[in-house]
């Protein structure tokens, strides 16, 4: 069976319904600004959204709310002003808003940067470079992690990932994913916790290699 | 109370409310294209009481809700430009404005300034076979969730409006998580399904 390259229906009902943890969005907003197609499961949970939404009881407002909503539309001073767009604005839309940290050396051929910002607990987004024929340092998984190819392919035991591939790693599978293209491969990816090095090399690497 | 705030409506020029969703999508064009405060005003009248409601119902206070539901109709106001019809319907663009700011609320504590606009940021074209289009899609949806079976209509339903996540709506329901998960996966494939049947029997 070839594996899936999409994220799963109840993920992207989630993403709709707004209960990602925001480094998890981030990576699937990335999916869906790469992959069209897929965006009709997450506008879909969103219609589902807006109907439940027609369909709810009111609340009753204070009495003057809309006097004073309607006070409020021509005055732009509180609007706030938009972040600092200091990411790469190569990257796609998704990723622009956030700072970028500096890349970090993680192993031959394999880079490692922080995306700024999308945060929870643990679990945050970073940016994964490595090069033609390389592969990522073989790893078990602490915690889930989403992965996006933003440039590049990828081939693990499950399949060729390219752009706009997204892959839901499983825990209980240990992961080697090598680079099959011919320009370094780019990844989005939201992890939760550390990242287990198994082996030889994993123990080797450990004091170095924070991700 | 409610009836107060219809006779601000009028004192604001709004016309009647009328319950159909085509109306409401409508409304908001006019938004975009005239900036018509009228218009405005009867879609504040019947969704910024319900923004309040989903928003307690995700666990805010009334108050916070209050503010929140305002917040989000003024940002229904700023971003009306960027409303298309033939994407997504009134209702369903107005509830990823008020999912979004509450996510916004959420975070405003840490350093993050989270904004995932409707729109993912992208300009390019859209897909000619999006399945979902305009102002019909509340109607198919309701239909097509007529079609779920009590347990997946459930699912999806906590997964909204308790803003529960999927392993909080498994120990909620004493469910294990794949389950709910399965159930909300084809309650999914159930409800594009009969979308896709039914726009293509209406085509």
């Amino acid at each position: 069976m070839s594996a899936r390259r999409h994220p799963s229906e109840e993920r992207l009902l989630a993403f709709a319904a707004g209960t990602l943890s925001v480094p998890e969005a981030v990576v699937v907003a990335t999916h869906l600004a790469l992959r069209p197609e897929t965006r009709a499961w997450a506008e879909l949970g969103e219609a589902v959204g807006g109907a439940m939404l027609d369909d709810l009881a009111p609340s009753g407002l204070e009495p003057d709310a809309l006097d004073d909503v309607m006070a409020r539309l021509d005055d732009a001073s509180d609007i706030a002003t938009p972040v600092p767009r200091t990411a790469d604005p190569s990257l796609p839309a998704p990723l622009r808003g956030f700072a970028l940290g500096p890349w970090r050396w993680l192993g031959p051929g394999v880079h490692v940067r922080d995306v700024l910002g999308p945060r929870d607990g643990d679990c945050r987004v970073i940016l994964l470079r490595i090069a033609p024929g390389q592969s990522a340092p073989r790893h078990t998984h602490g915690g889930v992690e989403l992965t996006c190819v933003i440039e590049g392919a990828y081939a693990t035991e499950e399949g060729v990932f390219s752009r706009g591939d997204f892959e839901e790693a499983d825990p209980n599978v240990t992961h080697q994913p090598r680079v099959v293209s011919s320009a370094p491969c780019l990844c989005v990816a939201a992890l939760d916790g550390q990242i287990v090095l198994p082996g030889r090399l994993g123990r080797l690497l450990a004091p170095f290699v924070k991700l | 109370m409610y009836a107060n705030r219809h006779a601000e409506a009028r004192r604001h020029g709004a016309r009647s409310v009328t319950s159909s969703a085509r109306a409401y999508d409508g409304l908001l064009s006019r938004v975009a294209q005239t900036r018509d405060r009228a218009a405005f005003a009867e879609l504040f009248e019947h969704y910024a009481p319900r923004v309040k409601t989903l928003l307690m119902r995700s666990g805010s206070t009334p108050s916070a809700a209050e503010e929140l539901a305002q917040e989000a109709m003024l940002l229904v106001w700023r971003k009306a430009h960027m409303f298309d019809p033939a994407r997504a319907s009134a209702a369903a663009w107005i509830f990823t404005i008020a999912r979004n700011l509450r996510i916004d609320n959420l975070r405003r504590g840490s350093s993050t300034l989270y904004e995932l606009d409707p729109t993912f940021g992208m300009e390019e074209p859209q897909q000619p076979d999006a399945i979902l289009s305009g102002a019909e899609d509340a109607q198919r949806i309701r239909a097509a969730m007529r079609t779920l079976n009590p347990e997946q209509a459930l699912a999806i339903e906590m997964a909204f409006f308790q803003e529960q996540t999927h392993a909080q709506i498994s120990q909620t329901l004493g469910v294990p998580l794949g389950t709910i998960k399965a159930r909300i996966r084809f309650g999914m494939m159930k409800l594009r399904a009969f979308i896709e049947r039914d726009a293509g029997a209406s085509a």
